[in-house]
Protein backbone atom coordinates (compact mmCIF):
# COMPACT_ATOMS: atom_id res chain seq x y z
CA UNK A 1 0.00 0.00 0.00
CA UNK A 2 1.38 3.16 -1.31
CA UNK A 3 2.17 5.79 1.87
CA UNK A 4 0.07 8.92 1.62
CA UNK A 5 2.30 11.83 0.22
CA UNK A 6 1.71 14.20 3.45
CA UNK A 7 3.73 11.65 5.17
CA UNK A 8 6.55 11.85 3.27
CA UNK A 9 9.50 13.96 3.34
CA UNK A 10 8.58 17.40 1.01
CA UNK A 11 11.03 16.51 -1.15
CA UNK A 12 10.09 12.94 -1.80
CA UNK A 13 6.60 14.55 -2.10
CA UNK A 14 7.46 16.91 -4.91
CA UNK A 15 9.38 14.11 -6.33
CA UNK A 16 5.84 12.43 -6.70
CA UNK A 17 3.89 14.63 -7.95
CA UNK A 18 6.47 15.72 -10.79
CA UNK A 19 6.48 11.81 -11.59
CA UNK A 20 2.34 12.13 -12.19
CA UNK A 21 2.24 15.02 -13.97
CA UNK A 22 4.89 13.89 -16.02
CA UNK A 23 2.51 10.82 -17.07
CA UNK A 24 -0.28 13.40 -16.84
CA UNK A 25 -1.82 11.53 -14.08
CA UNK A 26 -1.77 14.89 -11.29
CA UNK A 27 -4.73 15.84 -9.32
CA UNK A 28 -5.07 19.81 -9.94
CA UNK A 29 -4.28 19.97 -6.83
CA UNK A 30 -1.26 18.05 -7.10
CA UNK A 31 -0.58 19.78 -10.32
CA UNK A 32 -0.44 22.93 -8.79
CA UNK A 33 1.48 22.15 -6.51
CA UNK A 34 3.94 20.60 -8.91
CA UNK A 35 4.03 24.25 -11.15
CA UNK A 36 4.96 26.38 -7.65
CA UNK A 37 7.13 24.02 -7.12
CA UNK A 38 9.09 24.52 -10.67
CA UNK A 39 8.88 28.26 -9.79
CA UNK A 40 10.85 28.09 -6.53
CA UNK A 41 12.49 24.72 -5.82
CA UNK A 42 15.76 24.14 -7.62
CA UNK A 43 15.78 20.35 -7.06
CA UNK A 44 12.01 20.27 -8.42
CA UNK A 45 13.46 21.70 -11.48
CA UNK A 46 16.30 19.51 -11.70
CA UNK A 47 13.99 16.55 -10.51
CA UNK A 48 11.62 17.34 -13.42
CA UNK A 49 14.53 17.55 -15.82
CA UNK A 50 16.03 14.22 -14.95
CA UNK A 51 12.70 12.21 -15.12
CA UNK A 52 12.16 13.63 -18.84
CA UNK A 53 16.01 12.90 -19.51
CA UNK A 54 15.66 9.26 -18.22
CA UNK A 55 12.07 9.11 -20.32
CA UNK A 56 14.33 10.31 -23.57
CA UNK A 57 16.75 7.70 -22.90
CA UNK A 58 14.75 4.96 -22.74
CA UNK A 59 13.39 5.77 -25.77
CA UNK A 60 16.58 6.36 -27.85
CA UNK A 61 20.33 6.70 -26.83
CA UNK A 62 20.02 9.24 -29.11
CA UNK A 63 18.36 11.60 -27.02
CA UNK A 64 20.83 11.01 -23.86
CA UNK A 65 22.60 14.41 -23.60
CA UNK A 66 23.98 16.69 -20.35
CA UNK A 67 21.90 18.80 -18.82
CA UNK A 68 24.31 21.59 -19.53
CA UNK A 69 23.18 22.19 -22.87
CA UNK A 70 19.21 22.05 -22.07
CA UNK A 71 20.20 23.70 -19.45
CA UNK A 72 21.69 26.86 -21.59
CA UNK A 73 18.83 26.32 -23.93
CA UNK A 74 15.96 27.08 -21.75
CA UNK A 75 18.17 30.49 -20.46
CA UNK A 76 18.20 31.84 -23.80
CA UNK A 77 14.38 31.11 -24.46
CA UNK A 78 13.61 32.56 -21.28
CA UNK A 79 15.06 35.54 -22.42
CA UNK A 80 12.84 35.68 -25.67
CA UNK A 81 9.69 34.00 -23.66
CA UNK A 82 10.48 37.39 -21.53
CA UNK A 83 10.18 39.51 -24.82
CA UNK A 84 6.52 37.99 -25.50
CA UNK A 85 3.41 39.20 -24.11
CA UNK A 86 1.46 36.73 -21.54
CA UNK A 87 -0.31 34.07 -24.13
CA UNK A 88 -3.89 35.36 -23.05
CA UNK A 89 -2.99 39.38 -23.35
CA UNK A 90 -6.34 40.12 -25.30
CA UNK A 91 -3.57 41.75 -28.63
CA UNK A 92 -4.36 40.83 -31.97
CA UNK A 93 -1.27 38.77 -33.51
CA UNK A 94 -0.42 38.41 -37.32
CA UNK A 95 -0.94 34.94 -38.30
CA UNK A 96 2.03 33.41 -38.93
CA UNK A 97 2.23 31.18 -41.49
CA UNK A 98 4.69 28.35 -40.00
CA UNK A 99 2.22 27.83 -37.64
CA UNK A 100 -1.04 28.55 -39.49
CA UNK A 101 -0.70 24.47 -40.90
CA UNK A 102 -0.46 23.14 -36.96
CA UNK A 103 -3.03 25.81 -35.82
CA UNK A 104 -5.67 24.62 -38.80
CA UNK A 105 -6.01 21.33 -37.47
CA UNK A 106 -7.28 23.37 -34.25
CA UNK A 107 -8.97 26.13 -36.36
CA UNK A 108 -12.62 24.91 -35.68
CA UNK A 109 -11.37 26.27 -32.05
CA UNK A 110 -11.52 29.97 -33.27
CA UNK A 111 -15.11 29.39 -35.10
CA UNK A 112 -16.31 27.87 -31.94
CA UNK A 113 -15.15 30.19 -30.07
CA UNK A 114 -16.33 32.48 -31.87
CA UNK A 115 -19.87 30.17 -31.64
CA UNK A 116 -20.21 31.12 -28.18
CA UNK A 117 -21.16 34.16 -28.88
CA UNK A 118 -22.97 33.62 -31.96
CA UNK A 119 -25.33 32.26 -29.52
CA UNK A 120 -27.03 35.13 -27.63
CA UNK A 121 -26.36 37.76 -29.88
CA UNK A 122 -28.34 35.58 -32.48
CA UNK A 123 -31.02 35.19 -30.03
CA UNK A 124 -30.52 39.08 -28.90
CA UNK A 125 -30.83 39.45 -33.15
CA UNK A 126 -33.89 37.20 -33.52
CA UNK A 127 -36.28 39.04 -30.66
CA UNK A 128 -35.29 42.07 -32.19
CA UNK A 129 -36.28 40.89 -36.16
CA UNK A 130 -39.66 39.12 -33.99
CA UNK A 131 -40.52 43.24 -32.85
CA UNK A 132 -39.94 44.46 -36.25
CA UNK A 133 -41.57 41.83 -38.01
CA UNK A 134 -44.61 42.71 -35.28
CA UNK A 135 -44.42 46.31 -36.77
CA UNK A 136 -44.43 45.29 -40.21
CA UNK A 137 -47.68 42.50 -39.98
CA UNK A 138 -49.64 44.96 -37.32
CA UNK A 139 -50.95 47.48 -40.00
CA UNK A 140 -52.20 44.84 -42.84
CA UNK A 141 -53.84 42.71 -39.45
CA UNK A 142 -55.60 45.50 -38.25
CA UNK A 143 -58.70 43.40 -36.20
CA UNK A 144 -57.17 40.17 -36.44
CA UNK A 145 -53.64 40.03 -36.30
CA UNK A 146 -53.62 36.30 -35.02
CA UNK A 147 -55.50 35.20 -37.79
CA UNK A 148 -54.16 36.97 -40.99
CA UNK A 149 -50.42 36.87 -39.54
CA UNK A 150 -51.13 32.77 -39.06
CA UNK A 151 -52.85 32.60 -42.69
CA UNK A 152 -50.27 34.25 -44.38
CA UNK A 153 -47.45 31.75 -45.39
CA UNK A 154 -44.35 32.12 -43.83
CA UNK A 155 -41.78 33.44 -46.90
CA UNK A 156 -39.39 35.29 -44.93
CA UNK A 157 -37.40 34.00 -41.40
CA UNK A 158 -39.10 37.25 -40.36
CA UNK A 159 -42.78 35.93 -41.00
CA UNK A 160 -42.15 32.98 -39.61
CA UNK A 161 -41.14 34.51 -36.19
CA UNK A 162 -44.07 36.89 -36.10
CA UNK A 163 -46.28 33.87 -37.12
CA UNK A 164 -44.47 31.87 -34.22
CA UNK A 165 -45.02 34.67 -31.79
CA UNK A 166 -48.67 34.65 -33.11
CA UNK A 167 -49.50 31.58 -31.93
CA UNK A 168 -48.75 31.58 -28.44
CA UNK A 169 -44.65 31.19 -28.52
CA UNK A 170 -41.52 31.58 -29.77
CA UNK A 171 -40.88 27.97 -31.14
CA UNK A 172 -41.49 27.40 -34.59
CA UNK A 173 -45.57 27.06 -35.49
CA UNK A 174 -44.40 23.84 -37.48
CA UNK A 175 -42.85 22.26 -34.73
CA UNK A 176 -45.55 22.54 -31.89
CA UNK A 177 -48.43 19.78 -31.38
CA UNK A 178 -51.65 21.11 -30.80
CA UNK A 179 -51.47 20.15 -27.38
CA UNK A 180 -48.44 22.10 -26.84
CA UNK A 181 -50.40 25.10 -28.58
CA UNK A 182 -53.19 24.74 -26.28
CA UNK A 183 -50.95 24.96 -23.16
CA UNK A 184 -49.34 27.66 -24.49
CA UNK A 185 -52.37 29.79 -24.80
CA UNK A 186 -53.98 28.29 -21.39
CA UNK A 187 -50.27 30.32 -20.50
CA UNK A 188 -51.05 33.27 -22.17
CA UNK A 189 -54.70 34.46 -21.31
CA UNK A 190 -54.19 35.37 -17.88
CA UNK A 191 -51.10 37.63 -19.19
CA UNK A 192 -53.11 39.19 -22.05
CA UNK A 193 -56.35 39.08 -19.85
CA UNK A 194 -54.05 41.72 -17.57
CA UNK A 195 -53.02 43.53 -19.82
CA UNK A 196 -56.29 44.66 -21.40
CA UNK A 197 -57.83 45.48 -17.83
CA UNK A 198 -54.37 47.48 -17.17
CA UNK A 199 -55.39 49.14 -20.64
CA UNK A 200 -58.93 50.22 -20.02
CA UNK A 201 -57.52 51.61 -16.48
CA UNK A 202 -54.77 53.87 -18.26
CA UNK A 203 -54.87 57.20 -16.78
CA UNK A 204 -54.42 58.65 -19.90
CA UNK A 205 -55.88 57.58 -23.36
CA UNK A 206 -53.26 56.54 -25.81
CA UNK A 207 -53.52 57.64 -29.63
CA UNK A 208 -55.89 54.86 -31.36
CA UNK A 209 -53.30 53.99 -33.92
CA UNK A 210 -50.79 53.28 -31.45
CA UNK A 211 -52.98 50.96 -28.91
CA UNK A 212 -54.97 48.45 -30.01
CA UNK A 213 -56.84 45.21 -28.64
CA UNK A 214 -55.26 41.98 -28.54
CA UNK A 215 -57.00 38.74 -29.07
CA UNK A 216 -55.54 34.92 -29.36
CA UNK A 217 -56.75 33.07 -32.16
CA UNK A 218 -56.34 28.93 -31.78
CA UNK A 219 -55.26 26.97 -34.76
CA UNK A 220 -57.50 24.22 -35.82
CA UNK A 221 -57.11 21.20 -33.74
CA UNK B 1 1.16 9.26 -29.88
CA UNK B 2 -2.42 9.10 -30.37
CA UNK B 3 -5.72 10.59 -29.06
CA UNK B 4 -6.62 7.25 -27.32
CA UNK B 5 -5.72 8.05 -24.37
CA UNK B 6 -5.58 11.79 -22.93
CA UNK B 7 -3.08 14.17 -23.38
CA UNK B 8 -0.56 13.52 -20.64
CA UNK B 9 0.47 17.20 -20.94
CA UNK B 10 -3.17 18.74 -20.57
CA UNK B 11 -2.99 20.13 -16.99
CA UNK B 12 0.63 22.18 -18.35
CA UNK B 13 -1.08 23.17 -21.74
CA UNK B 14 -4.01 24.64 -19.81
CA UNK B 15 -1.48 26.45 -17.29
CA UNK B 16 0.30 28.25 -19.87
CA UNK B 17 -3.22 28.97 -21.73
CA UNK B 18 -3.73 30.75 -17.84
CA UNK B 19 -0.80 32.77 -18.56
CA UNK B 20 1.93 30.60 -16.45
CA UNK B 21 4.92 31.26 -18.49
CA UNK B 22 6.99 29.09 -16.00
CA UNK B 23 4.87 25.84 -17.30
CA UNK B 24 5.76 26.66 -20.57
CA UNK B 25 9.33 26.30 -19.37
CA UNK B 26 8.39 22.35 -17.97
CA UNK B 27 7.21 21.69 -21.84
CA UNK B 28 10.55 22.98 -22.92
CA UNK B 29 12.53 20.76 -20.33
CA UNK B 30 10.51 17.79 -21.34
CA UNK B 31 10.45 18.03 -25.73
CA UNK B 32 13.77 19.76 -26.37
CA UNK B 33 15.85 17.05 -27.08
CA UNK B 34 12.72 15.24 -28.90
CA UNK B 35 12.37 18.26 -31.36
CA UNK B 36 16.23 19.13 -31.45
CA UNK B 37 16.72 15.56 -32.87
CA UNK B 38 13.88 15.92 -34.92
CA UNK B 39 14.65 19.14 -36.63
CA UNK B 40 18.47 17.69 -36.85
CA UNK B 41 17.19 15.45 -39.46
CA UNK B 42 15.70 18.13 -41.70
CA UNK B 43 18.35 20.41 -41.02
CA UNK B 44 22.32 19.32 -41.66
CA UNK B 45 23.77 22.40 -39.83
CA UNK B 46 23.95 21.87 -35.87
CA UNK B 47 24.14 25.74 -35.06
CA UNK B 48 20.82 26.08 -36.83
CA UNK B 49 19.54 22.98 -35.45
CA UNK B 50 19.24 25.07 -32.13
CA UNK B 51 18.06 28.62 -33.53
CA UNK B 52 15.16 26.64 -34.97
CA UNK B 53 14.22 24.92 -31.87
CA UNK B 54 14.06 28.03 -30.38
CA UNK B 55 12.18 29.89 -32.92
CA UNK B 56 9.77 26.49 -33.00
CA UNK B 57 9.34 26.93 -29.29
CA UNK B 58 8.47 30.49 -29.60
CA UNK B 59 6.30 29.92 -32.29
CA UNK B 60 4.07 27.43 -29.90
CA UNK B 61 4.28 29.82 -26.83
CA UNK B 62 2.57 32.43 -29.35
CA UNK B 63 0.29 29.68 -30.56
CA UNK B 64 -1.26 28.26 -27.70
CA UNK B 65 -4.08 30.03 -26.88
CA UNK B 66 -5.32 28.36 -30.93
CA UNK B 67 -4.31 24.86 -29.40
CA UNK B 68 -7.67 23.29 -28.64
CA UNK B 69 -6.06 19.72 -27.78
CA UNK B 70 -7.98 18.16 -30.68
CA UNK B 71 -4.14 16.56 -31.22
CA UNK B 72 -1.48 15.78 -29.02
CA UNK B 73 0.43 18.91 -27.69
CA UNK B 74 3.52 16.80 -28.58
CA UNK B 75 2.08 16.32 -32.29
CA UNK B 76 1.26 20.13 -32.42
CA UNK B 77 4.33 20.78 -31.81
CA UNK B 78 6.04 18.31 -33.91
CA UNK B 79 4.42 20.29 -37.07
CA UNK B 80 5.27 23.90 -35.94
CA UNK B 81 8.90 22.26 -35.87
CA UNK B 82 8.86 20.92 -39.10
CA UNK B 83 7.16 24.16 -40.69
CA UNK B 84 9.41 26.28 -38.59
CA UNK B 85 12.74 24.07 -40.03
CA UNK B 86 11.13 23.88 -43.55
CA UNK B 87 10.84 27.95 -43.67
CA UNK B 88 14.35 28.19 -42.21
CA UNK B 89 15.65 26.28 -45.05
CA UNK B 90 13.88 28.21 -47.70
CA UNK B 91 15.02 31.24 -46.32
CA UNK B 92 18.87 29.81 -46.94
CA UNK B 93 18.36 29.03 -50.26
CA UNK B 94 16.94 32.29 -50.91
CA UNK B 95 19.28 34.09 -49.05
CA UNK B 96 22.68 32.03 -48.22
CA UNK B 97 24.11 32.58 -44.94
CA UNK B 98 27.35 31.33 -43.76
CA UNK B 99 26.61 30.09 -40.02
CA UNK B 100 29.24 29.47 -37.60
CA UNK B 101 29.73 25.68 -38.74
CA UNK B 102 30.54 26.65 -42.08
CA UNK B 103 32.51 29.58 -40.95
CA UNK B 104 34.88 27.18 -39.14
CA UNK B 105 35.26 24.94 -41.85
CA UNK B 106 36.03 27.40 -44.09
CA UNK B 107 38.72 28.97 -41.63
CA UNK B 108 40.65 25.64 -40.33
CA UNK B 109 43.87 27.37 -41.07
CA UNK B 110 43.33 30.52 -39.62
CA UNK B 111 45.57 30.22 -36.63
CA UNK B 112 43.87 33.12 -34.55
CA UNK B 113 41.67 32.23 -32.26
CA UNK B 114 38.30 33.11 -32.32
CA UNK B 115 36.00 31.97 -29.47
CA UNK B 116 33.07 32.72 -31.80
CA UNK B 117 33.64 30.07 -33.52
CA UNK B 118 34.36 27.03 -30.71
CA UNK B 119 32.33 24.23 -31.64
CA UNK B 120 28.71 24.15 -30.23
CA UNK B 121 28.64 21.79 -26.77
CA UNK B 122 26.81 19.09 -28.66
CA UNK B 123 29.55 18.31 -30.49
CA UNK B 124 32.62 18.57 -28.70
CA UNK B 125 33.95 14.92 -28.00
CA UNK B 126 33.75 15.53 -24.48
CA UNK B 127 29.90 16.01 -24.74
CA UNK B 128 29.36 13.43 -27.49
CA UNK B 129 31.38 10.90 -24.43
CA UNK B 130 29.29 11.81 -21.94
CA UNK B 131 25.91 11.27 -23.27
CA UNK B 132 27.05 8.04 -24.41
CA UNK B 133 28.04 7.79 -20.60
CA UNK B 134 24.49 8.82 -19.64
CA UNK B 135 22.96 6.27 -22.21
CA UNK B 136 25.18 4.05 -20.63
CA UNK B 137 23.72 4.08 -17.40
CA UNK B 138 19.98 4.31 -18.15
CA UNK B 139 20.47 1.34 -19.53
CA UNK B 140 22.83 -0.25 -16.62
CA UNK B 141 19.83 0.81 -14.15
CA UNK B 142 16.97 -0.68 -15.76
CA UNK B 143 18.42 -3.89 -16.03
CA UNK B 144 19.19 -3.80 -12.41
CA UNK B 145 15.35 -2.97 -11.62
CA UNK B 146 13.10 -5.76 -10.19
CA UNK B 147 10.49 -6.93 -13.18
CA UNK B 148 8.45 -5.09 -11.38
CA UNK B 149 9.26 -1.17 -11.98
CA UNK B 150 11.11 -2.47 -15.31
CA UNK B 151 7.65 -3.28 -16.31
CA UNK B 152 5.92 -0.59 -15.15
CA UNK B 153 8.29 2.20 -16.21
CA UNK B 154 8.56 0.35 -20.10
CA UNK B 155 5.06 0.77 -20.40
CA UNK B 156 4.98 3.67 -19.40
CA UNK B 157 8.14 5.62 -20.99
CA UNK B 158 8.38 2.87 -24.31
CA UNK B 159 4.63 1.64 -24.89
CA UNK B 160 3.53 5.47 -23.80
CA UNK B 161 0.56 3.04 -21.73
CA UNK B 162 -1.79 5.42 -19.53
CA UNK B 163 -1.73 4.47 -16.01
CA UNK B 164 -4.81 2.76 -16.57
CA UNK B 165 -3.77 0.39 -18.83
CA UNK B 166 -0.62 -0.42 -17.23
CA UNK B 167 -3.03 -1.42 -14.30
CA UNK B 168 -4.68 -3.65 -16.81
CA UNK B 169 -1.51 -5.12 -17.93
CA UNK B 170 -0.09 -5.81 -14.83
CA UNK B 171 -3.06 -6.61 -12.94
CA UNK B 172 -2.72 -4.27 -9.88
CA UNK B 173 -4.09 -0.99 -8.82
CA UNK B 174 -3.39 2.35 -10.22
CA UNK B 175 -1.97 3.82 -7.30
CA UNK B 176 0.18 0.64 -6.96
CA UNK B 177 1.14 1.53 -10.96
CA UNK B 178 2.51 5.29 -10.23
CA UNK B 179 4.35 4.19 -7.14
CA UNK B 180 6.26 1.73 -9.62
CA UNK B 181 6.93 4.16 -11.68
CA UNK B 182 7.65 6.76 -9.29
CA UNK B 183 10.25 4.36 -7.61
CA UNK B 184 11.51 3.26 -11.12
CA UNK B 185 12.42 6.70 -12.03
CA UNK B 186 13.87 7.27 -8.45
CA UNK B 187 16.57 4.68 -9.26
CA UNK B 188 17.95 5.34 -12.26
CA UNK B 189 18.00 9.05 -11.09
CA UNK B 190 20.17 7.94 -8.25
CA UNK B 191 22.54 6.69 -10.43
CA UNK B 192 22.10 9.48 -13.15
CA UNK B 193 22.41 12.40 -10.58
CA UNK B 194 26.77 11.78 -10.21
CA UNK B 195 26.69 12.36 -14.09
CA UNK B 196 24.23 15.25 -14.42
CA UNK B 197 25.74 17.34 -11.63
CA UNK B 198 22.42 18.66 -10.96
CA UNK B 199 22.82 19.41 -7.24
CA UNK B 200 25.62 21.60 -7.51
CA UNK B 201 24.13 25.21 -7.22
CA UNK B 202 20.76 26.10 -8.81
CA UNK B 203 21.18 25.22 -12.23
CA UNK B 204 17.79 25.37 -13.48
Amino acid sequence: MSQPDSDRSPSESSRRILSALADGDATDGEAARAFQAWRDDADARATWHTYQLIGDVLRSDDLACRPKANEAFLVALRARLADEPVVLAPQPRAVDPDVAAPAAANAGATVRARGRWQGPMAMAAGFLAVITGLNIVRPFSHGTDGALASNAPASSPLMASATAVNNGGVVAAAQQTPAQTKAAADQLAPYLAAHRQSAMNAPFQMPDSDLRNVSLVQPAQ
Amino acid sequence: MTMLNPDPDAALVERVKQGDVRAFEMLVVKYQRRIERLIGRMVRDVDLVADIAQETFIRAYRALPQFRAESAFYTWLYRIAVNTAKKALVDLKRDPVTTLTALQGAEDDDETYRAGLEPTDGETPEALLASKEIAATVNAAIAALSEDLRQAITLREIEGLSYEEISDVMNCPIGTVRSRIFRAREAIAERLRPLLDTREGNRW
